[in-house]
């Protein structure tokens, strides 16, 4: 997509950048020792004695490599956070069918070896621990340290400090991501366990206790946290090696199909989900997004599904999320291929001969997906098209210009005509809106029925995703991820954000795009949540850190909303926005600005920024703690529950 | 990376070459005159450090005359039995040495458009087909070959060129994005 409002300049992006020098600010005014977490400065490089130890930090506060807590989290580790693990035991609690995680930290008093192993008890087998190692990435722009992709590690784990593989020169602090899972038919209870290392011929320990709650995380999420790419030649940089070992013919392999099921496998498994478009701007469509298609006019049909089928059929009926743990289910949404030369030429555009090839082929997927029983995935016919890369005449992606409609209304009646009334197959229309959003809300009625809004401008709009919702339409909103610099909670403001708007799922508009070199040379990671685990050994992509706080962010939200019957959706709404940054909901939106009433292609950057002022004020300051005080609240609800 | 094999460029550079000719004589110059809006080109050189992508979010074409040009230079694609794209590249009045692509196709072949720029620096080889009305064949990039061809109106400047392009080798694929 390439979109101009879904660049790292605008506003919104800003506002993240403003949130993490809002954390560097309070880390400045306060002095380490001021903040409140004993034996936990912010650096402990310049402490001359150096020990063994084994130790833990809440999942929200980042550790560093030097037995410290990294700078944009600095300003969550005042009060509240010393409270944690007061008696150096990690004290975990959870719902069923929902994960707890924590840092786990190893110092050594000397350079040399170590062994760590870990265990939760539980007779029934039930409870699962996975951990894995932190990745240091050196950033760039700085050269600070941050953690974020996850390595995962088999037990007992042995290695060295300094890691070998990261590189950082007097390194005296690994840091590994541990999840606790806790499936739905966990017993409640209070689970123990140990954590243990061995380094330097002595035995540290450090114990765990893990309270499970009665109450069941719904299968459902909230909010669908959507991981947006662009077409697939990214998997060939990416792993090389799966491209060495497939001679060749890598876009037609097993290989590259088994891939992009582990992409959209280990978003899954993190509560979201992941959409790959297959087409570019000027409409060329990669072979396995789409049907091959042969003939022409009212002769063009579907000649070979091959492709198609093998990328999407184990996605559409679940087979590619066999053996995971939220078991196996159709994805929810998925690109269709359609563009303006597709199925089409748009050689015939405004004649009949484009309306027979439009209905001939669309008419055909549905057949096809309705013989085959794919019918719990929503099909979405979106145009990413910008005018500015010279492909088409019209903006399907952030209309401007309202003569631009005109060809949504057009393909809003071809698609109509391509589909049986009753179909079971669930084809919707997306538009992505910025500018124009207001419009096309009410202009595009009934043709555009799935919304993706941009965050600044549909902040205006108080009250909008409802009225939408209450249509019939589907809304979400999209926006850039937050880097690594920003405090870690700050994924979690776009999680909670969908929510407290009500809509009803949030995109990364790109989360799969690392940088050359994401390990020693990093960007800070605003294009992506997950990692190549080739550098590794491993075939599949790795977590990252923020994409774990993010999974149990949306874990927490979806239990805090099946909590509304008992208590009341306003009300938990407005208890998580006052925890989450000392706000309420009615503060989450900004007045519709007086401009709003003029020609959109009027408006510019400057008055657009000033509108957005209210909420970038609010947002600036979030520290690292604000999602953990809603868990907090949370916990004693999943408690009382039966 | 897929189907590392290679076709005989020289079969290939002719089709391109009998495409451009072609292309001279059907492409409408007065009609690519008018594509680019006023509003358009009023703003491609304007700098706001307050709105850096003013000129983008701006740009903007008349559908009648993008279209009717777009699908002229579709069938003179089609004239060539393998992948090729004729683009329609134009100067800009008031910025000598700058050029624009104006229409792009389905395939993404382009040895000199460079993804998300509205306008560029003229190449030479643009330039002498500005000047001489010459088609000129531009193999810079290895394994690709485009024909530069020039656009008349009706007054019998030339206000533009195509650009038909293909490759040589089928190494690479365009992609999404």
């Amino acid at each position: 997509m390439g979109y101009a409002l879904k660049k790292s300049e605008h506003p919104s992006r800003r506002r993240f950048l403003q949130s993490a020098l809002g954390a560097l600010g309070l880390e400045q005014a306060a002095p380490a020792a001021a903040l409140g977490f004993p034996g936990r400065q912010a650096s402990r490089l310049d402490q001359a004695a150096r020990h063994s130890r084994l130790t833990a930090l809440p999942e929200f506060l980042r550790p560093d490599p030097f037995g410290g807590i990294v700078t944009a989290d600095r300003n969550g580790a005042g009060g509240e956070t010393a409270a944690h693990y007061p008696k150096n035991i990690v004290e975990l609690e959870c719902a069923r069918g929902g994960y707890a995680s924590f840092h786990l930290i190893v110092e050594t008093a000397e350079p040399g070896s170590y062994s760590l192993n870990m265990r939760v008890t539980d007779r029934t087998g039930k409870i699962k621990t996975d951990l894995y190692r932190e990745w240091f990435h050196r950033l760039v722009a700085s050269g600070q340290l941050y953690p974020d992709a996850l390595i995962p590690v088999r037990l007992p784990y042995q290695s060295h400090l300094p890691e070998p593989d990261n590189r950082i020169a007097n390194q005296t602090a690994q840091a590994f991501w541990v999840d606790v899972w806790a499936p739905p038919d966990a017993t409640p209870g209070t689970y123990t366990g140990q954590a243990e290392l061995e380094s330097g011929g002595r035995r540290y320990t450090l114990a765990i206790r893990l309270k499970v709650h009665p109450a069941v995380v719904p299968a459902k999420d909230i909010v669908l946290l959507d991981h947006n790419s662009y077409g697939d030649y990214w998997f060939s940089v990416q792993y090389p090696e799966r491209v060495r070992q497939t001679s060749g013919n890598f876009f037609a392999s097993d290989e590259l199909f088994r891939l992009i099921h582990s992409y959209h496998r280990i978003f899954y498994e993190h509560h979201g989900i992941f959409h790959q478009l297959g087409y570019s701007h000027a409409g060329y469509v990669t072979p396995e997004f789409a049907p091959a298609l042969e003939g022409e006019g009212r002769k063009k049909h579907i000649a070979n599904w091959d492709l198609y089928d093998r990328h999407y059929g184990p996605l559409f009926d679940g087979t590619a999320f066999a053996g995971t743990r939220r078991g196996p289910h159709p994805i929810p949404y998925a690109y269709l291929p359609i563009n303006p030369e597709w199925p089409a030429s748009y050689l015939w555009w405004g004649e009949q001969g484009y309306e027979a090839e439009f209905v001939n082929v669309v008419s055909e997927m549905e057949q096809h997906c309705r013989e085959k029983g794919w019918t719990e995935t929503h099909l979405e016919m979106f145009f990413n098209q910008k005018k500015r890369y010279k492909g088409f005449p019209w903006d399907g992606d952030e209309v401007r210009f309202p003569k631009d409609l005109s060809y949504f209304k057009e393909y809003g009646r071809l698609l109509k005509k391509a589909l049986p009334p009753d179909t079971p197959v669930k084809f919707v229309f997306r538009a992505d809106v910025s500018w124009d959003m207001e419009q096309q809300f009410n202009v595009l009625r009934g043709v555009v029925n799935m919304w993706t809004c941009n965050e600044s401008i549909l902040s205006w709009y108080q009250g909008a995703p409802s009225m939408l919702r209450r249509r019939g339409d589907i809304v979400w909103y999209y926006d850039g991820t937050p880097e690594v610099t920003e405090p870690s909670s700050a994924i979690t403001l776009q999680a909670l954000r969908a929510w407290v708007w009500d809509t009803m799922g949030f995109i990364h508009w790109l989360a799969v795009q690392p940088g050359k070199d994401p390990w020693f040379h990093f960007d800070g990671g605003r294009t992506t949540l997950v990692y190549s685990g080739e550098r590794f050994g491993l075939p599949d992509p790795i977590p990252s850190v923020r994409l774990k706080i993010q999974r149990n962010c949306i874990q927490d939200l979806t239990l805090l909303d099946s909590f509304k019957d008992k208590h009341g959706l306003d009300n938990l709404k407005m208890q998580a926005t006052q925890l989450f940054n000392q706000s309420s909901p009615g503060r989450w939106w900004n007045p519709r600005p007086a401009f709003a009433d003029t020609a959109p292609y009027t408006w510019t950057d400057a008055e657009m920024d000033r509108a957005d002022e209210p909420t970038a004020k609010l947002f600036a300051h979030i520290d690292a703690a604000a999602w953990n005080r809603v868990r907090q609240y949370l916990m004693p609800l999943a408690s009382e529950a039966t | 990376m897929n189907n590392e094999t290679s076709e005989d460029p020289q079969p290939i550079e002719q089709e391109l070459d009998h495409i451009g000719r072609v292309a001279s004589a059907m492409v409408d110059g007065d009609l690519c005159q008018r594509i680019v809006t006023a509003q358009a080109l009023a703003l491609m050189f304007k700098n706001d450090p307050n709105d850096p992508f003013l000129a983008g979010d701006n740009y903007d074409v008349n559908d009648v005359e993008f279209n009717t040009t777009k699908k002229t230079l579709i069938r003179l694609a089609r004239l060539a039995p393998f992948p090729c794209d004729v683009n329609l590249w134009m100067p800009i009045d008031g910025y000598p040495g700058k050029i624009q692509v104006v229409i792009r196709n389905v395939n993404e072949l382009s040895q000199f458009w460079s993804f998300g720029l509205l306008y560029q620096d003229t190449i030479p080889p643009m330039q002498t087909v500005l000047d001489s009305g010459h088609r000129v064949t531009v193999k810079n990039k290895p394994g690709w070959i485009s024909v530069l061809a020039p656009v008349y109106n009706s007054l019998g400047n030339i206000v533009g060129l195509v650009e038909v392009a293909s490759r040589t080798d089928r190494a690479t694929r365009p992609d999404a994005g």
